[in-house]
């Protein structure tokens, strides 16, 4: 089966993340191969899986095009992270840089992990008519690709924040601290959620943290939650150390960042918006409807309008464009996933 | 100056200024957000019923007094959200008639030479000393013109300078950009003002002349719209539909239209099709059995022959070459079987159509289920029959739209792509060298992609320096 596969991959993926980890401690080259090698692996599991899930696919729809694995969540999810990890890896080869493997790493492993968690469908479905389409195609993996390019610039945007920031008192270092650490609280309670959890189908986020029922852990959850916050946010600055000795500086942080956005905006306005439109024109009779999803792009569409803008003919520089990153994805984050969650729509993959 | 002219000139600047732009940008994505969140409903309920969740009673009704204040529960098609929209256009429009001729100017003017002190302050500066001193500015030309940089150079008291630029014109795109967001939003306004939106619900066998308009009103067509059959592939052994299609005619004036040489044209999702203007979508279904609805039957005779039986219901039909005579006395749409082996209706899609007929023998009667999708159950005592469907039990719902709009639309779209394409991947490039003996040094002013402009100046240096040993 295609997913088991894929977990493997996500379980690379995880394992990759303590040895970017050391590799940035010890700065020892074979430590840092070693790492690539474990991401580029799993990376390797995660193509062979996306493979057979689109013969999966085939062997139902019969169709080249209809059996591109990205119709529901779970594959919607798998294919992110595929692009986010082949993107990393690029950029780790073009640019000779091992500076933020760790994070990627761990996105790419919580986002698997959230498959597992979330108890989404790993079945393959067969297709209901509205999504068979070739726009479809074009619209959704344009989408994921844009996505996958701003995951990187918020990995690199976060990072540029912290290294650039003075004192632990001002807001730039707090935010940015604060929000690494709750990424990395979630990864830790995921792995535990899986770790429990009788049945893997039946597992739920933050069932054995946050939300557990026993009002003791819960509360032991939400402060161990505060401690790993205050941990990041009273040694960032080692973070900071690391990072300048491995002559990663703020210059080549900000220059992802915008690389990452200026790759992903005109393929988000391509794939997201416009293909979305002709899409929605083919299939429902309007090009544009104010449905939550369609309203939600337009905003993040907007938010990197701003950045753009704000970058370039503002003239704002440093740490402040690359909050302006960190939050796009945030918005991105939410209208990928928040508005299936929280609100409704006609999009598909809120059926999870 | 008078003061007149001091306020246009004040009006101007606000609405070409990028910090509108980007305090619209906030608050357009704010408003927009909301919209998502205050259910979009014109009536007093939903909205209520949203707020009671978090406030009571007293207060949701209060609630809803201030969301219809502000339409906030129409939000995208209130006055503010409008107003909104139309400053973006208006900011848009003056800012490029502010801006766009002196970026044009600027590529009529010739090159001058830099002075030191503006060299000097450019984010991106290397220094080097070659050893070798003759002809390095041929040297340096030379491979800037190589890698597609137009050049001039220029002697000045500290030496040589020379100027290299590439994709100088994409500045342009940014504009192309912007024209097209116009585009779009013309588009929308077009299809607004001189468009519609429509359903209808066309039951198999009939036709329609009119549509209901969404605010519930009828929109006349002048032509009649016929759905002579319509039918919906369901995946194997499941309730999900793979596909569904109508066979619609266009009957106008009493003449059936004809489309590439065909009377009726098939209707899919994601397949729609247009007349005068008008287009058609597939939109959605359900079981509505008309008086004329009639039970379909393929009868195989002995020497193989296939007769088409139709027979309403509960009348009685004369099977071909045979004293029997047919009689449905039941239908389910969807036959399952329950765990007592009872059978039972289990939706009305036609999932598993099934017939109970009553054959009628010189008065005997036998009773038989024949269900469409199980060939076992076609073998009766009276030779095979297959139940083919029930027609006129179903309609079409059929969405339509007219929208002057939609060629803007799509021209906008495509040239939005065209011009963020060009503006993000072709940045202009600009470099500027200094020689003095043998003294080279290379400047950029651009600081966006500071580190990939620093590889290609090393690649550049290393050339250089190659080329000598
Ligand atoms: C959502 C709508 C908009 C999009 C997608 C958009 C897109 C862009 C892009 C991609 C650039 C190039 C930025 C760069 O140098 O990398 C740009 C530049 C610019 N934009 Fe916009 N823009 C939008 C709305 C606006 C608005 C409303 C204004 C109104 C003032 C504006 C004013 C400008 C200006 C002045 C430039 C710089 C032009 C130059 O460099 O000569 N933009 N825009």
């Amino acid at each position: 089966m295609s997913y088991q596969i894929i977990s493997i991959a996500g379980l690379l993926y995880i394992i990759a993340m303590p040895l970017y980890i050391v590799y940035l401690l010890t700065k020892n080259n074979k430590i840092g191969y070693l790492a690539t090698g474990t991401l580029s692996l799993g990376l390797l599991a995660h193509i062979y899986g996306f493979i057979q899930r689109f013969k999966e696919m085939y062997a139902i729809n019969h169709s080249f095009m209809r059996s591109i694995p990205i119709t529901n969540l779970y594959e919607s999810l798998v294919f992110f992270v595929l692009c986010l990890v082949i993107g990393y890896l690029f950029i780790e080869w073009k640019y000779r840089k091992k500076s933020f493997g760790v994070f990627v790493s761990i996105i790419a492993g919580i986002s698997i992990g959230l498959t597992e968690l979330l108890g989404v469908t790993k079945e393959v479905q067969p297709l209901v008519p509205a999504l068979k389409s070739n726009w479809l195609l074009a619209h959704v993996t344009l989408s994921f690709i844009s996505y996958a390019a701003f995951a990187i610039s918020f990995i690199t945007g976060l990072l540029h924040i912290i290294i650039s920031s003075e004192s632990k008192k001002s807001f730039k270092y707090i935010f940015s601290t604060t929000l690494l650490g709750l990424m990395v609280f979630i990864l830790f309670s995921m792995l535990i959620d899986i770790a429990t959890a009788g049945n893997p189908k039946a597992v739920r986020i933050f069932h054995s943290t946050l939300g557990n029922a026993s009002a003791f852990i819960s509360i032991l959850s939400w402060i161990t939650m505060f401690v790993f916050i205050i941990i990041f946010w009273r040694f960032g600055e080692v973070i900071v150390k690391i990072l300048k000795e491995l002559k990663i500086d703020a210059n080549f942080l900000e220059e992802i960042t915008y690389k990452g956005i200026a790759f992903g905006f005109p393929i988000f306005t391509i794939g997201g918006l416009v293909f979305g439109a002709i899409w929605a024109d083919q299939a429902w009779g309007r090009y544009w409807g104010w449905d939550p999803k369609e309203t939600w792009s337009l905003i993040t569409w907007f938010v990197y309008a701003f950045y753009l803008h704000a970058k370039f003919i503002r003239g704002w520089s440093g740490s402040k464009t690359s909050m302006v990153a960190v939050f796009g994805f945030i918005v991105t984050l939410f209208t990928y996933l928040g508005v299936n969650l929280f609100l409704s729509g006609l999009h598909s993959y809120g059926s999870m | 100056m008078s003061k007149l002219e001091k306020w246009n000139e004040k009006i101007w600047n606000f609405f070409a200024s990028v910090d509108l732009a980007v305090a619209l940008f906030i608050v357009i994505s704010i408003g927009a957000a909301i919209g998502t969140i205050i259910p979009q409903q014109l009536e007093p309920e939903p909205t209520i019923r949203f707020f009671l969740k978090f406030l009571s009673m007293n207060n949701a009704t209060k609630a809803y007094e201030i969301v219809s204040l502000l339409d906030l529960n129409n939000l995208y098609h209130s006055w503010w959200f409008t107003f909104l929209l139309f400053m973006f256009a208006l900011n848009l429009i003056v800012c490029s008639i502010d801006r766009l001729p002196n970026l044009l100017k600027s590529y009529k003017t010739a090159p001058q030479p830099l002075p030191h002190e503006i060299l000097e302050r450019m984010p991106v500066k290397r220094d080097i000393e070659l050893s070798n001193k003759s002809s390095i500015a041929d040297k340096v030309l030379d491979i800037l013109k190589k890698k597609g940089f137009s050049t001039n150079i220029f002697q000045t008291p500290d030496g040589v300078q020379l100027q290299a630029k590439k994709w100088k014109k994409t500045r342009l795109a940014v504009y192309l950009t912007h024209l097209s967001i116009l585009i779009i939003l013309a588009g929308a306004l077009l299809g607004t003002f001189f468009g519609f939106r429509g359903h209808m619900n066309i039951v198999e066998g009939t036709g329609l002349d009119f549509a209901i308009s969404d605010e519930g009103k009828t929109i006349p067509l002048n032509f009649q719209i016929i759905c002579d059959k319509f039918e919906v592939d369901y995946y194997e052994n499941s309730a999900v539909p793979k596909a569904y299609r109508s066979y619609l005619r266009v009957l106008e004036n009493g003449q059936t239209i004809k489309f590439n040489g065909k009377d009726t044209v098939v209707v899919e999702v994601n397949q729609p099709f247009s007349y005068r203007g008008i287009t058609f979508y597939q939109a959605s279904y359900g079981f509505q059995p008309a008086e004329h609805a009639e039970f379909r039957f393929t009868y195989f005779d002995e020497s193989g022959k296939e007769i088409t039986i139709k027979s309403k219901f509960e009348e009685k039909s004369k099977i071909p070459g045979k004293s029997v005579t047919l009689k449905v006395i039941d239908f389910s749409p969807a036959l399952g079987i329950d765990e007592q082996g009872r059978l039972f209706n289990m939706t009305t899609d036609m999932i598993n159509p099934a017939v109970f007929v009553e054959f009628d023998i010189g008065g005997k009667k036998t009773h038989h289920w024949i269900l469409k999708k199980i060939p076992e159950t076609w073998e009766t005592p009276y030779g095979k029959i297959r139940f083919d469907e029930l027609w006129g039990a179903q309609f079409t719902g059929i969405q339509i739209r007219k929208d002057p709009g939609v060629p803007l639309i799509y021209a906008g779209s495509i040239l939005l792509c065209i011009g963020l394409f060009i503006s993000l991947f072709l940045r202009p490039i600009n470099y500027f060298v200094t020689i003095h003996k043998n003294r080279v040094i290379f400047y950029s002013p651009s600081s966006k992609g500071k580190v990939i402009i620093e590889k290609q100046l090393d690649e550049l240096i290393n050339k250089l320096k190659g080329d000598k040993e």
